[in-house]
């Protein structure tokens, strides 16, 4: 009894911080979402809506636009992180000269906030004044994210995945370093190829961390907002403009906190269903191959 | 004591997953907010809201007890 009122006791500075940084502004998100809230509005306060804004929501081109593109962005950059986290992970297990100083410089973008990812890029690609442009121009290609959405939305995706794949690497690399060496010698041992060890050993046992790198990335690809908007802004058009940009317009320029509220309640429930429906697919994936 | 019995995990229902109470409160809660966003989206205009409602709390309390 004792030690369970200890551990509630030394639980309970992480329970409030948690409740109120947390629990609190998601409660009043979810209430926010059920009223009209334009604070220049005849009505400047919160007026009862009900299910009005999601109703207006399941109708909103823009938005559902913004989610699927917003999808898109993530599919596209989570799938090559992981890929390059592992394998730039696998290849700084093995011990060459420089490795240390490899595996610090490799985590640097980590250390730059977004918005200055952002900015740098922009620098980059600047037309007429940015190296990107340039060199690409040299050997035939007309770069220009102002005008092509296509060049706009890989390079928004490349300058993600260039932020982004340290996270996943030095994630991976400390999954590797805590694996057991035994169960890889064996398998050497009765004859496994490279691919075989990789396979039925390597990739189940980092499986845990495998998850969690890819819930944490698809979660934060899907909220994007600052380095797209001080890349391109969202441009040109729409074609940059993914969901947490889309809120973020809705919200701030056009002040309507309650339709806002409700879009990001909405993008909160598609990453949680997208996050559960990939840890079944997994889990259930695994439970057949071991049957 | 009950409680406590009723969050075990037990033999996967109808789901065919291994699950807890909460998980299956929990999918009936993501079961729920779907079927409101679908139903307004392509029935609301000939059926009430109310019917989904419904149709979610019957969905939830299904799952819950046999999924």
């Amino acid at each position: 009894m004792k030690s369970s009122k200890t551990a509630w006791g030394l639980l309970a500075p992480t329970l409030i911080i948690l409740g109120l940084v947390g629990l609190l502004p998601f409660i009043y998100v979810l209430y926010v979402g059920f009223h009209d809230w334009m604070i220049f509005a005849k009505v400047s306060g919160l007026v009862w809506a009900g299910v009005d804004n999601y109703r207006e929501l399941v109708f909103d081109e823009d938005f559902l636009a913004a989610l699927g593109r917003g999808l898109r962005f993530t599919i596209w950059t989570v799938s090559i992180q992981m890929v390059l986290g592992l394998l730039l992970a696998h290849l700084l297990m093995k011990k060459f000269k420089g490795r240390g100083f490899f595996r610090a410089i490799h985590a640097l973008p980590l250390t730059v906030a977004p918005l200055v990812v952002g900015a740098t890029w922009r620098l980059l690609t600047i037309p007429g004044l940015g190296p990107l442009p340039f060199y690409l121009n040299k050997i035939g290609i007309d770069y220009n994210i102002g005008w092509s959405a296509q060049q706009a939305f890989f390079t928004t995706v490349l300058m993600h995945i260039w932020h982004w794949t340290p996270f996943v690497t030095l994630t991976f690399l400390a999954g590797l370093s805590a694996l057991p060496k035994e169960p890889f010698e064996g398998a050497m041992v009765d004859g496994a190829n490279q691919w075989q060890i990789f396979r039925y050993i390597f990739l189940p046992m980092l499986k845990p961390v495998i998850l969690i790198a890819l819930f944490l990335r698809i979660m934060d690809a899907l909220r994007i907002v600052d380095e797209v908007w001080m890349l391109t802004g969202g441009g040109p058009g729409t074609a940059t403009r993914y969901v947490g940009i889309h809120i973020w317009r809705v919200v701030f320029p056009m002040t309507n906190y309650g339709y806002g509220s409700a879009m990001s309640v909405l993008l909160l429930y598609f990453i949680i269903v997208v996050c559960w429906l990939l840890l079944t697919v997994i889990t259930q994936a695994k439970r057949e191959a071991g049957t | 004591m009950e409680a406590k019995k009723t969050n075990k995990k037990r033999e996967p229902g109808f789901l065919r997953m291994e699950t807890n109470l909460f998980d299956r409160i929990f999918i009936g809660v993501v079961i729920f907010v779907a079927i409101h966003l679908l139903w307004m989206r392509f029935l609301e205009s000939s059926i009430s809201l109310t019917v989904a409602s419904i149709i979610s709390l019957v969905l939830i309390f299904v799952i819950a007890k046999w999924g």
